[in-house]
């Protein structure tokens, strides 16, 4: 019971997806409208107290049975709930119930993002730049014909999208839109078509419940 | 230590010095690079540009914080560009973490264009102009439900208002009203917009992305699902040079300014990589 329902389940929400883009039909339209509209986005409510119980549970436990890095877990909870109070009392734009500043500091939802988020991730994924540049160097070496080209179109295509690229010939623009519009779209849809395929493939195995690792329970 | 092993063992450290110093410097004195725009971005420009006075035109700002830097002078160009023009606007995005980039963006380009406002006709009037209908998830249902109806998905917009209520969306109802979609992402969010949006109600798709994720795109810019392609931080820079250059509009230009630490970046790590093939080349002679 455990198993058949979930599949039951999966098999005709599964089938109800693909037959709407089949079927044209009004009469079934209507009844597509009505899952997208309204059922799925009460199953997405319902996603997001799922998905915020889960966070707290697994931090709790991870503090009570001090596993590894469990300090951490502290850090996500007080920020988990300084933020939930911010947003519950400052609002989203100052117009909670009771806005609060210090200075020009307002206390809500955007501020927070604005002044820790953003300098947060977007520092985070500066850093990339750096380790890019070192793995490039390091490992971008003209072993064989395949490196040699790679790295020829690689040279071509960095100095090319600048704007001095302009300035060295006035046809190497072009030829970059030409590298990035055939050469790499022809590699590009072979990957896009394997990919497609084996969407399909993964879609109709879990429609089909031959896939069932989405289930849980296994190692 | 020979020169070959000397070539080919350049301490990480000193990579690292020579990349800050060639990023930041630029920046810290900034100074405009003209660019000149390629097709991709002209063809944007061009959909946005014919957008007529019965339709409206749709800004998807699913960009996360990690790629701001490159996608959202994007966001502020299209914004400008659509604003200077008069054209009708409605603001989303797709994801929760988003909502408050989309904010800065369509903010700071209402502020720059009402400071310069002589009147109420001049200015720049949420619900007569422009509409930021916020977030509505999971991405399928406003994907799929605006073909239909944008005030049935979207009830209530970002600031609690009904969205029907709305001067704008009087005549704004669906997609039949909508003349492109300028979907500004760093993930897969633009070909989920043509699967879904363009596949079934023909609605036009056009992208501003990160340099990494630009060349999966081509494919669907080849074809002419993708109206136009605004990739990385030189597509948003081509953008803010056309809107500047067709209607004068006057601004930061960000991603014009951050060119010039693009091009020292390039060069830097070009010449790292052909440091190390001659210290290669060395090394294989002497074997």
């Amino acid at each position: 019971m455990k198993k058949t329902i979930p599949l039951t389940l999966i098999f005709i929400a599964g089938l109800l997806g693909v037959i709407s883009f089949v079927i044209p039909h009004p009469s079934y339209q209507v009844y597509d409208e009505w899952i997208r509209n309204d059922l799925l986005r009460v199953l997405s409510a319902f996603a997001v107290v799922l998905a915020l119980g889960s966070l707290l549970r697994v931090h709790f436990d991870k503090i009570k049975r001090k596993r590894k890095n469990w300090q951490f877990s502290w850090l996500l909870l007080i920020a988990f709930g300084g933020s939930a109070v911010v947003g519950l009392f400052g609002g989203v734009a100052a117009d909670g119930v009771l806005p609060t500043a210090v200075g020009s500091f307002q206390f809500d939802i955007q501020t927070l993002y604005e002044n820790i988020v953003i300098p947060l991730a977007s520092s985070m994924f500066a850093l990339l730049a750096f380790f890019m540049a070192s793995a490039a160097y390091r490992a971008f070496r003209v072993r064989s014909m395949e490196a040699t080209l790679l790295l020829v179109a690689a040279f071509i295509v960095m100095v090319g999208v600048l704007p001095m690229g302009y300035s060295i010939s006035k046809h190497l623009p072009g030829f970059v839109q030409w590298i990035l519009n055939v050469p790499n779209v022809a590699g590009q849809r072979g990957i896009v078509f394997g990919i497609a395929l084996g969407v399909v493939a993964t879609s109709l195995k879990i429609i089909l419940g031959i896939e069932r690792a989405w289930l849980g329970g296994g190692e | 230590m020979k020169l070959y092993e000397r070539l080919m063992t350049i301490d990480r450290r000193i990579i690292y010095g020579i990349l800050l110093g060639v990023v930041t410097l630029p920046l810290i004195f900034p100074s405009v690079v003209k660019v000149t725009p390629m097709s991709p971005v002209e063809k944007l420009f061009t959909a946005v540009d014919n957008t007529t006075n019965d339709k409206a035109l749709i800004l998807d700002c699913s960009y996360s914080p990690q790629i701001k830097a490159e996608v959202e002078p994007m966001a502020i160009a299209v914004l400008r560009h659509a604003f200077k023009t008069r054209k009708k606007i409605l603001v989303l995005s797709l994801y929760v973490e988003m909502i408050g980039l989309a904010t800065r963006a369509i903010n700071q380009v209402v502020e720059e264009f009402n400071s310069n406002a002589q009147t109420y006709e001049d200015s720049l009037i949420y619900g007569r102009d422009y509409v930021f209908l916020g977030w509505q998830p999971p991405p399928i249902v406003p994907m799929l439900g605006m073909g239909e109806s944008i005030s049935n998905i979207y009830v209530v917009d970002y600031y609690g208002n009904q969205t029907d209520t709305l001067q704008m969306m009087e005549r704004i109802r669906n997609y039949n009203d909508i003349s492109i979609l300028v979907a500004l992402s760093g993930s897969r969010i633009p070909i989920s917009w043509v699967a879904y949006a363009q596949n079934r109600y023909g609605l036009a798709v056009g992208v501003g992305c990160t340099a990494v994720s630009g060349a999966d795109f081509y494919p669907y810019y080849q074809t002419g699902q993708f109206t136009g392609l605004m990739v990385g931080m030189k597509g948003a820079a081509e953008y803010e040079e056309l809107v500047e250059a067709n209607y004068g509009v006057k601004g930061r230009r960000v991603a014009s300014e951050a060119m010039l630490s693009l091009t020292y970046a390039h060069l830097a790590i070009i010449l790292f990589i052909v440091i190390g093939n001659i210290g290669f080349f060395l090394h294989r002679r002497r074997k």
